[in-house]
């Protein structure tokens, strides 16, 4: 039983206009999961791009009770070849060309490939997910997340969101990102539609398919909320479209006050939310009318989940306005982290309590407000550096990002590798800090890791020190 | 007004060699042109003509030639 599937679910395909809906959706899944339960057991390897076949495999997947870790569909050969010999997968799915120890799979799942000699290790019977935490780049660690895990959270954000089987959500955001992934469960749980769109919310085709289907709401991430305040966003254009999701970092709150103004107007809703890979998805969201009473909060834990406060010595509190890391407790919460796969046996290692790492407080009413994170913070000779700090004291530098070394600072600009470029940056920092310059580590690239937000990949940084 | 400013907004925003041949570029077409880009060049387009676009527009501006017809439609007409 496939409880992701709700039995009026829809997909339909913007570019070839395909249209899959209620048992006629269920019955293609089915068909493919057939298909894959008779390829080789073990791990899968999956990239979504966001079309429909590649959507009715992934789904299927799920069908058939097997694990998939989801990549990047422009992942590079060589941060996939890393990821196999890790991870052992017994099955690759979409993905376009061959791979060194796979041959080609059933005819009937795509351009999917079966390996050779399968020798993943055994997996969790619980196992459902496996995320990245970054975007196309590599990255040592995996989240493991549990079917229980997904449906949980799917079932969350419906509620929180007022989800029905009346909506169509576009995705607007790729499947490999836990924001993203969200859209899809969360609406093919409650029996919406989900328009599979690829040119985003700068092309024509977009435009033109949001109106031809009837969009009803979409989840942006922040730099697309500058982008739809450039393109002159304006909900009276489109009578439908009555939702509007953030999430994927802090949006400023002038864009909250402004995006939360052209929705109220029409009667449309603008909700905040926040989550992390780590808890599926959401573990918040901001009520859209409360918005204005509680501007800059990210609101109330989704249902099932619950906040609290640690404070430096490590007790909780929930009292309001302490500030501390912020604790989630939820049935969506991962069961760990993989390095390998002899990490997929093992068992749920949180029990449902995730340290997020992000730094906030709660209001009288129970509202969170994320104040930042702990970990931008480094130690250099014992001293804490607050590294957005000096992010921003180097910003007249260009792009730059900070990370923590071993007890030392990690400074990463790009552009051009001179030494003596390199040389002053380093004096610079060292100085602004109070420090000696051998604290201080200056590193050039061409181009800074980004997540799927377009925030610097602060994890594969760290992982290069 | 002279198409070589174009130009030169095309290459500024889109990050490409002052030498870098813009006329047939299109969006999406190259790495450098994705939509943080179109973005900026937008934005940029807006500045130095002293234009707004509309949301069509924005979309629209998909090549150097719509962008300059895009342009002629606001009153700026540019030629070489």
């Amino acid at each position: 039983m496939n409880s992701l599937l709700h039995p009026d679910a829809g997909l339909v395909d913007a570019a070839t206009g395909r249209r899959l809906v209620g048992a006629d959706l269920a019955a293609r899944v089915a068909d493919l999961a057939a298909l894959l339960d008779a390829e080789p057991p073990g791990l899968v390897f999956a990239t979504a791009a966001t079309e429909i076949d590649a959507v009715l495999r992934l789904l299927a997947v799920w069908q058939a009770n097997r694990p998939v870790a989801l990549l990047d569909p422009q992942i590079t050969p060589a941060v996939l070849g890393d990821l196999v010999d890790r991870f052992r997968p017994a099955l690759l799915l979409n993905h376009p060309t061959p791979v060194d120890g796979f041959r080609p799979a059933a005819a009937g799942l795509g351009t999917a490939w079966r390996a050779l000699a399968p020798d993943g290790g055994p997996l969790h019977p619980d196992l459902g997910l496996l995320l990245n935490t970054s975007g196309s780049t590599g990255n040592p660690k995996l989240v493991r997340l549990s079917r229980s895990a997904m449906h949980a959270n799917a079932a969350a954000i419906a509620t929180a969101l007022g989800l029905d089987g009346d909506e169509v959500a576009p995705t607007t955001l790729p499947l490999h990102y836990a924001y993203g992934l969200s859209v899809l469960t969360s609406h093919l749980h409650v029996g919406a539609t989900v328009l599979l769109e690829r040119g985003g919310l700068t092309s024509r085709d977009f435009w033109t398919a949001a109106g031809r289907y009837g969009v009803t709401s979409l989840a942006a991430v922040p730099y697309q909320y500058e982008m739809l305040r450039r393109l002159r966003f304006a909900p009276a254009r489109h009578p439908r479209l009555r939702t509007l999701t953030q999430a994927g970092g802090r949006l400023h709150p002038d864009l909250v006050a402004d995006f939360h103004g052209r929705m109220a107007e029409v009667g449309g809703r603008f909700f905040v939310m926040y989550g992390q890979t780590e808890a599926t998805a959401r573990m918040t969201v901001l009520p859209a009318d409360r918005l204005p009473e509680k501007l800059g909060s990210v609101g109330l834990p989704v249902p099932g989940g619950a906040l609290s406060i640690r404070a430096e010595d490590g007790a909780e509190t929930t009292t309001p306005d302490r500030v501390g890391e912020i604790v989630y407790r939820g049935p969506n919460v991962m069961m760990g982290y993989a390095e390998t796969d002899a990490d997929l046996a093992r068992p749920d290692e949180l029990g449902g309590v995730l340290a997020t790492g992000d730094l906030g407080r709660l209001d009288a009413d129970g509202f969170l407000f994320v104040t930042g994170r702990i970990k931008r913070i480094a130690k250099v000779f014992g001293v804490r550096v607050n590294l957005d700090d000096v992010e921003r004291s180097l910003g007249h530098h260009g792009p730059v990002a900070a990370v923590a070394g071993a007890d030392r600072l990690v400074v990463v600009v790009e552009g051009d590798d001179d030494p003596d470029r390199l040389a002053r940056i380093r004096a610079e920092a060292a100085s602004a800090l109070g420090t000696h310059a051998s604290g201080v580590q200056v590193r050039g690239v061409d181009a800074l890791p980004l997540t799927p937000s377009g925030k610097p990949d602060y994890r594969v940084l760290e992982a290069q020190c | 007004m002279e198409l070589q400013r174009l130009r030169t907004v095309f290459r500024t925003a889109l990050e490409l060699p002052e030498d870098a041949e813009v006329e047939s570029l299109e969006y999406r077409g190259i790495e450098r042109w994705d939509s943080l880009a179109h973005m900026s060049l937008v934005a940029a387009i807006e500045d130095d003509f002293g234009v707004m676009l509309d949301t069509d527009e924005v979309i629209d501006l998909s090549s150097f030639d719509r962008a300059r017809q895009i342009l002629e439609k606001h009153g700026v007409v540019l030629t070489d």
